[in-house]
């Protein structure tokens, strides 16, 4: 057999690179975040050509809980682009392996090579899965990894395939020289030749790759090496991640913290409430997007039930936050009335208000009224409360007890225990800092800057 | 290709697809390393003047001179500095502001949206529903403002002791509503009463446009003066 891939053999070859290449930009894209500033994000399906952008779909998916693993043990977590930059080099060394030995047709090697390129297909389904439903983005740098997966795994399908054929005419082959030697070779062979008969000119050229084989089929010690060869290759580039990844703990309890965490104004609203967890204030929008990313994130972490949650409401709408000069999330400043007026209800509101971001903030384009409306028809018990003269003067001490912490003016922000979770760890090094924040908490040694 | 050039190149294949992940990985952490060491104090000095804090108001009316003002008159009201003075005498006032009583209006008058004006029958200092709505609607859109001003006044009609004495009751019916339906622990320290009596800085005509409780139809110089003027004020001192 001649060292020339064949077709199928330039499928995998192309999916492979392909793969190698989409997943090395989004791994270089996460790497980039470990700096703790924000980035524009490759998002394109000609990733390095066409311009980046900060908040894109790969911005979200990017940001997400399921872009990488093991985020309590090192910031941010291994983005699993890694693993599958990894595996993509592997399933390319592997088959430029098969091509230089002389085994495309060999049944056990393009076996494992099709079964190893199902484990970039079988993770990109489940991710292309989490992407639609859960996080409704459609990154494209995705998609080129969901492309080049599916390309490898034809490639390597039609590899097997063909070198399933090329045994049984071989086996065939030596069958033959007992059997008439007029009867077609691939009919005899073939348990589908009723349905799929191979005309007399493919039977000579199958007979004809048996003879030029070159090599003997791989063994499973081959194949053992193979596999811990593969394993290293992932094994190896994740450890160095580990290792050199920068030590972002130095920053816990350096972001600030709370001047007065008593609520002189009672304007604290019980939000997520756990017995025995951690006291946390957070400071939040009900109408902040980066607010219900945030929480989607901490549910995710499962981290949340470690926290007794309360809320401090700051809504970014400058009709009732004099600090903004816009009105950046219309309708704010209505839904938090709304969760002032709830009570000890308050985690419903902000719930209700996270799911319909988008239908209240339109409602009160022109101004809050609509956004009362909403809340006055999902909460009936609060309508007299809603927009009354209490429940605005609440909403302004909650943002005047904001002045007396000279908070900055974003949300979400989160205190643990009197200390501020640093904005640059509000998402991908969320799970890294907060588990060590709640561990701190309960060790007694997280302490605010000023607290002896 | 001899035996020894084909796992020359097998080997080749090997390291380079075990160098290009791990090179990349360990230069793109590597490079990430250094900027969070070498541009932390630069990138957070950054982003603490991208992001601004949490503030009372200080709008454009607020000239140094109405600064200058406001503090003097704040200082011997009590609502700064000593604690426990509440109030301010019309003399005190007076000889505070060091200014005419129109001057003085004036003072207020970039305030219209932020205030209004209690009527108060004559002879009398019992707030109504009407009152009592205005006043709420005015408190409770406090904002970014530091200080509630309630400035009460009294007609002409009648002697200037029971007059000053008059003035005084309306602010206090003012500030007891506040007290009764606002929960507020900074009270004291935002709300300030001064009681004019009918001796000075009487409203003039230009304040019937302002929000009234009284009837909108009637506006005349001594029903806007049996009043007390409310404000918030958006200045930090």
């Amino acid at each position: 057999m001649q060292r020339k891939p064949h077709l199928f053999t330039v499928l995998v070859l192309a999916g492979a690179a392909l793969g190698l290449f989409f997943a090395g930009f989004s791994t270089y894209d996460f790497a980039r975040h470990l700096d703790r500033q924000v980035h524009a994000v490759n998002c394109s399906f000609i990733p390095g050509l066409a311009a980046t952008d900060a908040r894109s779909d790969c911005h979200v998916t990017m940001m997400s809980h399921y872009s990488s693993v093991m985020r309590d043990v090192v910031w941010g977590g291994i983005p699993i682009s890694l693993p599958a930059m990894s595996v993509f080099a592997f399933l390319l060394l592997f088959t430029i392996e098969l091509c230089i030995t002389r085994r495309q047709e060999d049944h056990r090697a393009t076996a494992f090579l099709a079964l190893a390129a199902l484990l970039p297909a079988a993770a990109s389904i489940i991710m292309a899965i989490i992407a639609f439903s859960k996080l409704d983005a459609a990154c494209k740098l995705c998609i080129g990894i969901y492309f080049s997966s599916a390309l490898t795994l034809l490639g390597a399908l039609c590899m097997w395939r063909r070198a399933e054929q090329a045994r049984r005419a071989d086996e065939l082959g030596r069958l033959s020289q007992d059997g008439d030697p007029r009867e077609p070779l691939a009919e005899r062979s073939n348990p589908f030749a009723a349905t799929a008969a191979v005309p007399p000119d493919d039977d000579r050229r199958l007979r004809a790759q048996v003879h030029a084989r070159g090599a003997a089929p791989v063994g499973m010690g081959y194949l053992a090496a193979a596999f811990g060869l593969g394993v290293l290759l992932v094994a190896v580039p994740a450890a160095a991640y580990v290792a050199l990844a920068p030590d972002h703990s130095v920053f816990i309890g350096a972001c600030g913290d709370l001047v007065e965490d008593k609520d002189a104004y009672n304007v604290m609203v019980p939000f997520d409430r756990h017995q025995g967890g951690v006291p946390t204030v957070e400071v939040l929008d009900p109408l902040c997007p980066s607010c219900r990313a945030f929480e989607r994130r901490l549910e995710a972490s499962g981290l949340r039930d470690q926290l007794d949650r309360s809320a401090i409401l700051f809504p970014l709408d400058k009709e009732c936050n004099w600090m903004v000069d816009d009105r950046k999330h219309p309708g704010a400043c209505a839904v938090s009335e709304a969760v002032l007026c709830a009570g000890e209800h308050a985690g419903e509101v902000v719930e209700w208000a996270f799911g319909a971001q988008d239908e209240i903030r339109a409602s009160a384009e022109k101004s809050d009224d609509g956004a009362r409306a909403l809340a006055r028809d999902r909460f009936p018990d609060l309508a007299r409360c809603i927009g009354s003269a209490g429940a605005k003067s609440k909403l302004n001490k909650s943002l005047r007890w904001a002045v007396r912490n000279q908070l900055p003016v974003l949300t979400p922000q989160l205190y643990v225990a009197g200390v501020k979770l640093c904005d640059e760890d509000i998402d991908l090094g969320m799970e890294f800092a907060l588990s060590r924040m709640i561990e701190r908490a309960r060790a007694g040694t997280l302490k605010k800057r000023g607290a002896k | 290709m001899s035996l020894v050039v084909l796992n020359a190149v097998r080997a080749g294949v090997v390291a380079l697809a075990f160098a290009v992940p791990t090179v990349a990985v360990a230069t793109w952490t590597g490079s990430a390393g250094e900027r969070v060491h070498d541009d932390q104090a630069a990138a957070s000095a950054e982003t603490s003047g991208k992001v601004p804090t949490a503030s009372a108001s200080d709008v454009g009316y607020c000239s140094p001179e109405l600064k200058r003002i406001l503090r003097r008159v704040l200082q011997s009201c009590g609502l700064i500095g000593d604690e426990g003075v509440r109030g301010c005498q019309p003399v005190q006032a007076k000889s505070v502001a060091t200014m005419s009583g129109s001057d003085f209006n004036a003072l207020f008058r970039p305030m219209k949206d932020r205030g209004g004006i209690i009527e108060f029958d004559k002879a009398k200092a019992d707030l109504s529903e009407e009152d009592a709505a205005l006043i709420d609607k005015i408190f409770s859109d406090q904002r970014g403002a530091s200080y509630f001003f309630v400035v009460s006044r009294a007609s002409p009609e009648g002697s200037v002791e029971r007059n000053r004495e008059l003035s005084k009751q309306r602010a206090e019916a003012v500030m007891a509503h506040l007290r009764q339906t606002f929960n507020d622990p900074d009270l004291d320290k935002e709300v300030g009463l001064l009681w004019l009596g009918e001796e000075f800085a009487q409203l003039e005509q230009e304040f019937c446009e302002w929000r009234r409780s009284g009837d909108p139809a009637q506006c005349k110089a001594e029903l806007i003066n049996r009043s007390a003027f409310i404000a918030w004020i958006d200045c930090t001192l």
